[in-house]
């Protein structure tokens, strides 16, 4: 019987955790609106969330891409089609590795940082105070963030993706001798406009929503102390890094599934 | 303030509570460690609600407000937190400007003016570059000061205005909430179980212990009160009828007796 209070409890404090985050997101959509006549506020987090981001991703890119270039080279080769290399390169990018190794990326740069920036502030009574001074935080501190997080992750994905196209072609082209003219050409008749970019482009927007949700919401819903705020950020990293893995799974198989 | 009651959990904190704050004099509300000082002043300020009772503020019952009007209410109360709860990402001036650029369209020279008057106010007009990270825990409190008083407020409340401070900073803090509440014109709270400092800046004091005002007076009354529990306060003796241990179990049965380990 313990065991199954014990599961029971769980249970309902991870719904009453779920419903309070829902309550939230809809609170902070509500207070977007006020951020029109205040657009200083979100370029300021869009620049310490999206272009301090900036670094990680174009290094990570360049790798991933390098080593797409490097694996498709050799299992291409096999059957002697190094010319479909930059087509493999562009797709894996723009459909799934620039989105979701962005959006990992992401929560573990931006997203943990977030988390504990509120965290503290509500730890050190900044929150309170705010509100103490009829300054509503929701939509001073949580709602720019919010959307900084939302405009930036696409925006890092892209890049993302460019990065690697331009690795992946530096291992082939470069290093390992495909033809430069076959790995732009074929890159171009198969990576499709519609069905592939602005796939890859949903997918991201979906992404930043959910990794930067998660991290506000660990953030402000912290226990403000020290130990509830390096809770916080794990959450945010674990979760969010889960959420993107499965609504990965989910979103490819709408889109290109054919289920 | 009337009849309150509060409670957080099981635990009770106000059971009862009952108190006037008098326009443009200072009051001071005493109390030990854990009576639910702070929690009163979010009572007030509207960001707890309490079980049952009212609080009134100009005629206005906290509670009752919309949220709109609860915003606006609060514009004219000023809070300074014991932490000072500054800004971290700004520096001493944008502290101290921040309501009035979030409250105001105030031009750029004005709103300089302004701040600069209060920072004067508190003596601090030659730190305002310095970040809040830079500041001792006076200095920070004195920013927090100026920041609450820049718009103007009726009414301000201290929460613990007082704790962690030398006694050089703590009779700067002293006289500028005298001065402040002559000055201005302004209610104000204190918070504070810092007996001394207490009755030397209010006008009147309210004891409160277990939920309920214990007794009040004139600050300079106090001294002489009948109850034994406020004159243990007051001279903070460490047992009376303010237990000096926590509810226990007897002493011998816990360690020698049956239900240990």
């Amino acid at each position: 019987m313990n065991a199954l209070q014990r599961l029971g409890r769980w249970a309902l404090g991870v719904f009453e955790r779920l419903g309070r985050g829902h309550v939230f997101l809809l609170q902070v959509l509500i207070s977007l609106p006020s951020l029109i006549t205040r657009p200083m506020l979100v370029i300021r987090e869009i620049f310490s969330v999206g272009v301090l981001s900036l670094l990680i991703i174009l290094v990570s890119g360049l790798f991933v891409g390098m080593v797409l270039g490097l694996q498709g080279y050799v299992n291409f080769a096999k059957f002697g089609a190094e010319e479909s290399l930059g087509m493999f390169v562009a797709l894996s990018l723009v459909r799934e590795l620039g989105p979701v190794v962005t959006a990992l990326l992401f929560a573990g740069r931006a997203g943990s940082a977030l988390s504990a920036e509120i965290g503290l502030m509500k730890a050190t009574e900044q929150l309170s105070g705010m509100e103490m001074m009829a300054v509503d935080p929701l939509k001073r501190v949580i709602a720019p963030r919010f959307l900084a997080g939302v405009i930036s992750m696409p925006l890092l994905a892209g890049i993302f993706s460019m990065v690697g196209v331009y690795g992946g072609y530096f291992v082939g082209v470069g290093l390992l001798g495909v033809d430069e003219g076959a790995f732009w050409s074929q890159m171009q008749g198969k990576v499709d406009l519609r069905a592939d970019v602005v796939n890859g482009i949903i997918k991201s927007v979906v992404f930043g929503i959910v990794a930067t949700w998660i991290a506000v919401f660990e953030g402000y819903d912290a226990v403000p102390t020290s130990e509830g705020i390096s809770r916080a950020t794990t959450r945010t990293v674990v979760n969010s890094s889960l959420a993107v893995l499965g609504l990965d799974f989910v979103l490819t198989a709408l889109m290109f599934g054919d289920l | 303030m009337r009849d309150l009651h509060f409670s957080r959990g099981s635990r009770k904190i106000f059971d009862g509570l009952s108190l006037d704050i008098p326009r443009g004099k200072v009051v001071g509300l005493m109390g030990p460690s854990g009576t639910g000082k702070t929690t009163l002043l979010k009572l007030i300020g509207g960001q707890l609600r309490p079980d049952s009772g009212t609080v009134t503020i100009d005629g206005l019952n906290v509670h009752e407000l919309s949220r709109r009007e609860l915003y606006a209410l609060r514009k004219r109360m000023g809070m300074l937190f014991q932490s000072g709860a500054l800004l971290t990402d700004l520096d001493v001036f944008e502290n101290v400007a921040f309501p009035l650029r979030e409250h105001t369209r105030l031009q750029e020279p004005l709103l300089r003016q302004l701040v600069m008057m209060k920072l004067e106010a508190v003596g601090l007009r030659g730190a305002r570059e310095l970040m809040p990270s830079e500041l001792s825990g006076g200095m920070a409190r004195r920013v927090a000061l100026a920041r609450a008083i820049v718009l103007d407020p009726m009414i301000i409340m201290y929460d613990e205005p007082f704790t962690g401070l030398d006694p050089i900073t703590k009779g700067t803090i002293v006289s500028l909430i005298k001065q402040l509440n002559e000055t201005l014109g302004l209610s104000s709270i204190v918070v504070s179980h810092d007996v001394h400092e207490t009755i030397m800046i209010s006008d009147f004091v309210y004891v409160i212990s277990d939920g309920k005002v214990v007794d009040s007076g004139p600050a300079d009354e106090l001294a002489n009160s009948e109850s034994a529990w406020v004159q243990q306060f007051i001279q903070g003796l460490p047992d009376g009828p303010a237990p000096f241990h926590y509810p226990a179990t007897d002493y011998q049965d816990d360690m020698f007796g049956a239900s240990g380990p």
